[in-house]
Order: C-alpha cells, then structure tokens, then sequence
C-alpha cells in the first residue's frame, strides 16, 4: 500500500487528530534544515508544499519557466522528496515550477524523475495538470461562463486563442482524489494552496472550515508567527481546531500573530473565496496553548452550488530591452521631467526613420518617481537619481537598438542651463543596455463558471522509477 | 503624531494582479481603537493619498489581528507595462506620514 493509503486506513480505523508539515511557502528558495529536521522528528502525516503564485507576474507563466533557480528547487525537492518517503508520508505539491502550467509540470517532474534514480527511491506519483484546453474556453465563452471580476475587461477569444498558456487554479476536489488513489506523491499545475492540506483531513472526515482554515495559514510556512519567517510550521488538527506551532523555537505562533495573518494577500480578512465554496473567518477564535503555540477553532465552511474556477493567463506582447543609468547632476534632474520625453522624440526621429513607431519606450527615474504609484507635490530634488529606460519592442534587435540610442543621446542629450557637458550618466558598467527577452501581461485573469470543479483537471498515476 | 509612530506594521501587498492591499496593525488594543475610531484611514483620507475616489476605497476594521485593511483598485494591473511594483509590496509608503 502507497502512504495516502496507509494513512487513511490508519485513520478510519482508529480515529486521531492529525498533524501536517507546511514545509514551504514558495519551494525553491530553500527549506532551512534545522526546521525541517525538527518538523520530521515530530513525525507528520503530511508533507505539504506550495510551489507557485501570481504574484511574481506574468512573464513566468508566458515563458513557461520557473521564478526558482534549477540547483535550488531540486535540492528543495530533494529534501521533502526524502522525508516523505522516510516517514512514509504522503508528500503533496501545488503549483509546480512557480506558475503550474504544463512546461512547469515538466521540469518538476523531470527533477522528480531524477532525484528517485540518483536517490533509488520508488514511489507512486500522481500528476495533475492544470492547463485549460482551448476549445473547451471558447465554447464556455460563447455560453456565457466567463466572467470578470476585480474590473478585469471581458475575455475575447483572441485572449483565448492567442495567450501563451492558460491554467485553472484547481480545488481541493482534485487533491482528494489524487490521495484516494493510494499515491506516495501529489504534484500538481496551478492550484489553490488550501488543497495541498486541506484534502486528507476532508477525506478523514474532519471539519472542512477548520481544514480549510489551517491549510490557508500553513501553506505559508511560519509566516504567521512573531517573528515571521520561512521555517516549516507544524498543525495538528482535531475536530474542534487545530494547534500551530513553528519548526523553529524563536518563532512564536500568537493568537495575535495568527490571526493577522489572515490579511495577508488577503482582500477581505473574514471570507476566503475557494472553487467549491466559501470560508466564514466570522467567527475563527485564536487562543494561546502557551507563549510559542496558538490555538485555532470556529471557522466554518460553506459549500456553493456555483463552483467557479479561476484562469491566468499570459500573452506575449514583444521583447523587453532596458538601459541601466544613474544621474547626479542637480540641474539634469530637476529639468528630467522635460529631458525623457524630448529624449524619447529625438530617438524616435532617428531609429523610425523608415518605418513607423513599433515600440513603447518608458522611463523611470528612482529617487524621484520610479517607485510610487502616486507621488506628492513638491517634494525637495535627490542628490542622485538612477534612471531605467523599458523598451518593448516587437524583436529583441529592435528594442536593444532602441535603448542603445537612448543611451548615447541621453548621454550627451542638451538641455537649458547644463554645466556638464562630456556627459549626463554615470554607468555603473558597460553595456548599461540589457536585453531581458521576451516580455507578457495578464491577459486571462477570469472566473470560469463549471459544473464539476475536478473534471477540468485530469491526472496520471505514475510508478517510479519506470 | 503620525501612524509610523503608532503603528507596529504598515505594509502594502497585491491581492491579485488588480487589487492592492494595505494592512495596519497595531501593538495594543488602545492604539487599534485610537486610529479605527479616527478619520484619518477613512475611505476619503486613503482615496486622497493614492489618487483613487473614495468609493473605489475599502476600509475593513479587523479587531482580532489588532489591524486595519485596505483595499484598492491598482491603476495599472501587477505586470502590465508601466507597472512600477510588480509585488506591490512598497506602495504603503504614502500611509507612513498619515496625521492621527
């Protein structure tokens, strides 16, 4: 029998409280051993990790490469890939490869496949991909089952037709099922993280607003704690609540701590919106065990009849060249304002000389506006500046001809009053022009409406080594 | 006195790609009251600061994590070209100075 096997019997048959490892927040950027370590001498019944989120933009998901340096996500992977299967635990993984779409899938698979040759390690995997098939959206589209929220635009079927990838954010339906499946491994595409721990304890049978809870607040590692940070964090769950406690003793689990942390990313601290339902934080009650452990209990859980899934998806809008510069002449940049945009006219006059504009070029200049959203009136000039020109362009020759004009007549570029007239920047190397490659946006950030939250979501089982 | 004075965390993040988040939390309950009880994070205040119309602000008080939460539109989706803070973790600094 695989470990979700084991561990459901084990618990059907005689009924304990359960105790899961969030043993990262963001896999890749390395688990620190010592907590790790102290998280397996407590003997879970859970490895769980999240891999992926939004947050790190889009390009990722167009690309279909991972935020994570390769050297650094394997050695994570390694390392809960080997505790699990030490305690013979089910390990489970959301979000695989930093944005869950299939090439992201891929290479963590193919880590996987080669940390249990080099490691002889045999286990049954199962993979769920998350990818959203294309008809099948412009079929839903035509029906009337996408639909925008937080004021995206409507999605047209050029959006569909034309974005890099598109993944649903599957459930905590398709985890259950995975672990059913008598499975040692749990990877899946682009997911909720409540489903990578909230699945085995719906599966035994435990509260699902109290699981629910506890997987929003573990699946960021000791984030929730005074001082937060990345260590594992240990729940233990029974059917009234659960108890947090960090791996690491200098981080305190506090009914405060706890609690605040269900702002966090959060647009609302009392619901949290999953495909198959809805999570009342109303009445969550946070009491301390003792000065490093809390106590959570009363959230409740209430399922929807209208499951509705939510896509990302990225396009490719061009390729991304920037011009890296620095500036610390009091005239320049009190006068920057007008230098960029007569800049940005004359490098326009000299590089569509035969052709019309086909890029966009944007500056930032750091110390005075390059940061805030909204800047104050009148605040006093920096000492120094550092100025980034973006150009995007529809080839990378293009942009990198774009800001490498910039650069040398914004280098030498005369405005009213100027005193230094062999130069305006400061490069702090060169080439100060970098070329980042290809550059996406967002273009799918809607709710599909479905019927069945799981069937967009198929999975494989897999046997290593095979 | 200002709310960096008061204050125990002032901090900004996404919530999605088109939704900023601002969380204030406090070290004491009489500070939470103090600053939920006063104007100064008010829709109106925090719409003034970020350049967004009140109604487009949403101010949640949320007494068990000591804390009061803010959300607003982002003017440019996380990621878009023009974004200048992909993460949106450094756009609480307008709230920093806030007179209580």
């Amino acid at each position: 029998m695989s470990a979700s096997g084991r561990i459901l019997s084990d618990v059907r048959r005689s009924r304990r409280p359960l105790r899961l490892l969030g043993a990262s927040g963001q896999l890749g950027y390395g688990i620190p051993t010592p907590g790790f370590n102290a998280g397996m001498a407590r003997k879970p019944d859970l490895i769980g990790c999240d891999m992926g989120s939004i947050d790190i933009g889009p390009t990722y998901l167009g690309k279909g490469e991972m935020a994570t340096a390769p050297e650094a996500t394997r050695r994570d992977l390694r390392k809960v890939l080997l505790g699990a299967r030490q305690l013979d635990v089910p390990l489970v993984i959301g979000s695989a490869g930093s944005a869950g779409a299939a090439p992201h899938l891929d290479a963590t698979l193919a880590m996987l496949r080669d940390i249990a040759r080099a490691d002889g390690l045999r286990f049954r995997m199962a993979v769920i991909r998350a990818d959203l098939a294309r008809p099948m959206l412009l079929e839903a589209s035509r029906d009337g089952r996408i639909v925008s929220f937080d004021d995206m635009p409507p999605l047209t079927d050029d959006d569909i037709t034309n974005a890099a990838h598109i993944v649903g954010q599957m459930g905590t339906g398709v985890f259950r099922r995975a672990l059913e499946a008598d499975v040692d491994v749990v990877i899946a595409g682009r997911a909720c993280d409540t489903g990578i721990f909230a699945a085995l304890p719906m599966l035994l049978g435990f509260p699902a607003g109290l699981a629910m809870h506890m997987a929003k607040i573990i699946e960021c590692g000791s984030l929730c704690c005074v001082p937060g940070g990345r260590d594992p964090i240990l729940a233990e769950l029974d059917d009234d609540g659960f108890v947090l406690e960090s791996t690491n003793p200098e981080r305190r689990a506090t009914p405060t701590s706890v609690a605040a942390h269900s702002l966090y990313e959060q647009s609302d601290p009392f619901t949290v919106h999953e495909p198959e339902g809805m999570l009342d934080l109303t009445n969550a009650r946070y009491e301390a065990v003792d000065d490093r452990r809390t106590r959570v209990s009363g959230a409740i859980w209430h399922d929807t009849d209208s499951p509705t899934i939510k896509m990302e998806g990225a396009l490719l809008i061009g390729q991304r060249a920037v011009l890296l510069a620095g500036a610390a002449d009091p005239r320049f940049i009190a006068q920057s304002k007008e230098i960029l945009p007569k800049l940005s006219d004359l490098v326009r006059d000299l590089v569509c000389e035969d052709q019309p504009q086909d890029y966009t070029l944007r500056w930032r200049v750091y110390g005075v506006d390059g940061v805030r959203m909204v800047v104050p009136a009148n605040e006093p000039p920096p000492g120094e500046v550092f100025i980034m020109g973006e150009c995007i362009a529809p080839t990378r020759e293009r942009a990198s001809e774009v800001v490498r004009t910039c650069k040398q007549y914004l280098l030498h570029f005369g405005y009213p009053g100027r005193l230094s007239t062999a130069g305006n920047l400061a490069f702090p190397f060169t080439p100060p022009e970098v070329s980042l490659g290809p550059a996406y946006r967002f273009n799918v950030y809607h709710l599909l409406k479905v019927s069945d939250p799981d069937a967009l979501f198929p999975m494989e089982i897999e046997t290593l080594p095979s | 006195m200002k709310l960096s004075d008061l204050a125990q965390v002032i901090r900004s993040k996404n919530s999605g790609p088109r939704r900023l988040t601002l969380d204030v939390m406090f070290a004491t309950d009489a500070d939470y009251q103090r600053v939920a009880q006063s104007p100064a994070l008010g829709a109106e205040a925090v719409g003034e600061l970020y350049g967004v119309p009140a109604d487009q602000v949403t101010v949640i008080p949320y007494p068990a994590g000591r804390a009061i939460k803010i959300v607003l539109a982002r003017k440019i989706m996380a990621g878009d070209p023009g974004d200048v803070d992909v993460y949106g973790a450094q756009q609480h600094a307008p709230l920093l100075g806030v007179e209580l």
